[in-house]
């Protein structure tokens, strides 16, 4: 490139001589800038095998650099919001598979209240019915106090506490509003918990020391069956106020499951093309690098050549 | 006089004379081919006076004499070279800093700010997924040291390259005298040798040399002024003068040298201590145009032009103090944002009061927690906790009369000031969440709650606030810093590119009027050696005519 440079504008700003005087000086000269250049075209492209990037440094291409800097800031946060989205699943399914209990366990209740109100039962398979509703009983307390790695999966952001008192009366402050939110996409998030308010109670908030209405229901039962069998057949009608109650949590959950679910494949394929658009970027294509290296190379050795060949010899060697 | 006898011989002597200075000549020039700054020297020969013939027959040569000796130069590429050299100085220095500078700032890489920062916000992304695990809340405290550390330490780096930048500005200030002090001394002996009616070819060249060394470091103009008196010889007297912006540096015998001093007040905020102030000697202001020197102090002082402290502007230039001030500002609005909730959420361009870290409650708290997330470093080094923040924005207000009346007030004026006190170099976590991060961590928005995490999604926010800075997310900002001084690098090493290219030709053309040939001596050799010979043979025959008439008239 430089010698083009000297060559072409020597001769018009020239009046005097008709030919440019060329000295052994000029010659290593410009064979030495030719040889740098060479050099650091070599080493350039040595760089970009080495690492395996298109760039070293933002001035090598600050297009190059500024979309690094993106597309990393991208990628990370898609990991993230996977990570989020995994966790959300997670507690989801725990919570999914937990009401999926408490349904079968109302089913029972519905049957043993069934059974019992048909007015055929002697008061000894009354008693078997009672103690079974009442071991039912505590298991849907159990299931309302379930935990996902140590945390009160219903107790909304009281995680740290349980939901339920053995007696089946709320152990905390609870309300409808007490959603915990993962980010799963800027400006995206979804709620991620069944507040026990919702479940439990009949109020969007529910007091601590308050009585649970589905637990009630068991209450109602155990004491229909002790002293009133007559009001069995009435309860049956609220313990399918419980069951739709507990269809309708379990539909909404289904729904945001979904929701994730979706998110969760959206983000993969993101995953996917962010990385390769990533590599795109600034991966170098090994193939043209070797390729531009030997080039160089062959550049870099003709130079040498030509130049041990100009260099040496003067009049010098061809006198006496 | 008459054509003598001898006459012939006297002639052919002065051939072999002016062979022989022809053949030194011809070993002067050879032996300095790789002399820097040489010029090749030719003798300037002509035909000896010659003899009026009495008779009148015309006037009889006396053979050739040597009348000089002078070198092959061409003033115009000298003066064109050193306006050119100052770009080539000002470049190669400028490039080569802000190279230094684009390694301070890692990126793109593995583990630059972009990934430090996302693995902040992927920690406090885990946390609000889990907002009451103590192990989690640890790694949110790691991970906030880890934001503090790389900003301190490129602050630190900076700072380290601004203090080498300040060094090497004295070095150049120093080269620069030194080359003037040479290239007086030359004056005087140039003078000396030149008042008896010589020509001081190597010495000019020397001076000449010198001159392209200094035409690198510092805008010059060098240049022959005629005092109007004559030499003894006829010629007329000049003496040499370079001058910097139109100031003499050196003016034949006498030198104004430059001086470094410490400067008393800082240029810019953002400067270390103690950076040197370049002027005369004799107190008038240096005024820098190209070279190196200037390039040293543009990258050392540079702050895009604003006004510095003492009044002056700073160079219009991204030099250090602009990155430093790129990077205080970051911090200073990326912990406003975080700890108090106060940004411009909107996009108005006014400052909003959202939830911040503050207005979280900890894990066991019973009240909003009023605790920072970052804070600076105090007179001892330590870290500052929240309350001595608050008690520091306090006392602020008090000494500049800023007040603060939550009821009318959206946000506290005070703590605006106060965190203009924050810096990349002090920046660092709270004491409180250093000492406690399990506790003090605030990720909820009630008391008693461990599994809320509104408040940490509320930060998390800020993530994507694009009116958080002019140039949009904290990582868009990071971003439009890095590829604007990758565009700068970039186009310092074309500019640099082409000003070799420049000076590159220049030399070429220098070299192709002063350079020496070895096979253009070699010619001169033979050509001389034969005339040698020539005159020789001369010298034989007329021997050989006056054997005959001294031995075979046989008188």
């Amino acid at each position: 490139m430089k010698l083009k440079i000297q060559g072409r504008n020597y001769a018009p700003a020239d009046r005097e001589r008709e030919y440019m005087r060329i000295t052994n000086n000029m010659l290593i000269n410009n064979m030495m800038l030719s040889l740098s250049d060479n050099l650091s075209r070599t080493q350039k492209y040595q760089t970009q095998l080495a690492t395996g990037k298109k760039i070293s440094l933002p001035s090598d291409d600050p297009i190059v650099a500024a979309k690094a800097l993106k597309l990393r800031t991208d990628v990370a946060e898609i990991q993230q919001y996977k990570r989020n989205t995994d966790d959300a699943t997670a507690w989801m399914d725990i919570t999914e598979a937990t009401m999926n209990q408490m349904t079968e366990v109302i089913h029972r209740l519905k049957e043993l209240t069934n059974q019992a109100a048909n007015g055929t039962n002697t008061p000894d398979e009354l008693e078997k019915i009672k103690e079974e509703v009442s071991q039912l009983k505590k298991q849907m307390i159990n299931l309302g106090n379930a935990t996902y790695a140590g945390r009160y999966i219903f107790s909304g952001y009281k995680t740290d506490k349980k939901l339920l008192n053995d007696d089946g009366t709320f152990s905390i402050d609870i309300a409808n509003s007490e959603q915990i939110r993962f980010e799963i996409g800027i400006g995206d998030d979804i709620n991620i918990n069944v507040p026990g308010s919702d479940l439990f109670g009949s109020s969007v908030s529910e007091t601590a020391g308050t009585k649970s209405k589905m637990i009630d229901t068991f209450d109602k039962v155990i004491d229909a069956l002790e002293n009133n069998p007559d009001q069995l057949t009435n309860l049956l009608a609220d313990i399918d106020d419980d069951l739709n109650n507990l269809l309708r949590v379990r539909a909404g959950l289904g729904a945001r499951m979904n929701r994730v679910e979706l998110t969760a494949n959206r983000l993969e394929d993101d995953n996917v093309n962010f990385t390769r658009l990533m590599s795109k970027n600034e991966d170098v294509d090994i193939a043209e690098a070797i390729m531009n290296l030997m080039n160089e190379e062959n550049v870099y050795r003709a130079s040498l050549a030509t130049g041990a060949r100009v260099i040496q010899p003067s009049l010098v060697d061809f006198l006496g | 006089m008459n054509n003598t006898t001898y006459m012939g011989l006297e002639i052919a002597m002065r051939g072999l004379y002016s062979a022989q200075r022809g053949m030194a000549n011809v070993a002067h020039n050879v032996d300095n081919v790789n002399t820097p700054g040489y010029s090749r020297q030719m003798l300037v020969q002509t035909a000896a006076h010659p003899l009026l013939v009495a008779n009148g027959t015309g006037m009889l040569g006396t053979g050739s004499d040597v009348i000089g000796v002078e070198r092959v130069r061409d003033i115009y590429l000298n003066e064109k070279y050193w306006g050119e050299a100052q770009y080539y100085g000002e470049w190669s220095v400028k490039a080569t800093i802000i190279e230094d500078m684009q390694t301070i700032y890692n990126e793109p890489s593995e583990n630059g700010y972009t990934k430090i920062i996302s693995d902040f916000f992927s920690a406090l992304q885990t946390l609000s997924t889990n907002p009451s695990d103590l192990s989690v809340r640890a790694m949110v405290k790691e991970k906030a040291v880890s934001v503090a550390k790389y900003f301190n330490s490129v602050a630190k780096h900076f700072d380290l390259l601004q203090e080498d930048l300040n060094q090497m500005v004295n070095a150049k200030v120093e080269e620069i005298n030194n080359l003037a002090d040479q290239i007086r001394e030359l004056n005087l002996q140039i003078y000396n040798v030149e008042v008896m009616g010589n020509k001081a070819n190597d010495l000019r060249d020397k001076r000449d040399y010198l001159v392209d060394k200094l035409s690198k470091l510092v805008n010059i103009n060098a240049y022959e002024v005629e005092t109007g008196l004559k030499l003894p010889n006829g010629e007329k007297e000049t003496r040499f003068v370079v001058t910097i912006s139109g100031k003499a540096l050196v003016d034949h015998n006498t030198v104004c040298h430059l001086k470094c001093e410490s400067r008393e007040q800082k240029l810019n905020e953002e400067d270390i201590d103690n950076l040197f102030d370049v002027s005369w000697e004799d107190g008038n202001k240096l005024n820098l145009k190209s070279g190196e020197l200037k390039a040293y102090i543009d990258m050392r002082d540079g702050n895009d032009g604003l006004p510095g402290l003492n009044g002056e502007n700073s160079p219009d230039c991204k030099g250090i103090p602009y990155y430093q001030r790129k990077m205080n500002e970051f911090v200073r609005t990326f912990a406003m944002a975080l700890n108090e909730g106060i940004m411009d959420s909107d996009g108005d361009g006014v400052l909003d009061k959202t939830f911040g870290h503050v207005d979280g409650y900890t894990l066991n708290g019973t009240t909003p927690s009023g605790i920072r997330l970052f804070t600076m470093l105090n007179e001892y080094g330590e870290y500052m906790s929240s309350a001595d923040f608050m008690a520091m924005a306090e006392k602020i207000g008090v000494q500049e009369g800023i007040t603060y009346d939550p009821l009318t007030d959206e946000y506290d004026a005070r703590l605006l000031r106060a965190y203009r006190n924050i810096t990349a170099r002090n920046f660092c976590i709270s004491f409180d969440i250093e000492n406690d991060p399990s506790e003090n961590i605030s990720a909820s928005l009630a008391p008693g709650q461990a599994g809320n995490n509104e408040n940490i999604n509320n930060l998390l926010k800020i993530r994507h606030n694009t009116y958080l800075f002019m140039e949009g997310t904290p990582e868009d900002f990071i971003k439009t810093v890095v590829s604007s001084m990758g565009v700068d690098g970039q186009q310092y090493e074309q500019y640099l590119d082409v000003q070799e290219g420049i000076i590159n030709q220049l030399e070429n053309r220098r070299q192709s009027i002063s350079g020496v040939s070895l096979n253009e001596e070699m010619v001169n050799l033979v050509k001389y050696q034969q005339i040698y010979g020539a005159a020789a043979t001369i010298i034989r025959t007329f021997g050989e005519v006056l054997d005959i008439l001294v031995n075979r008239l046989g008188i």
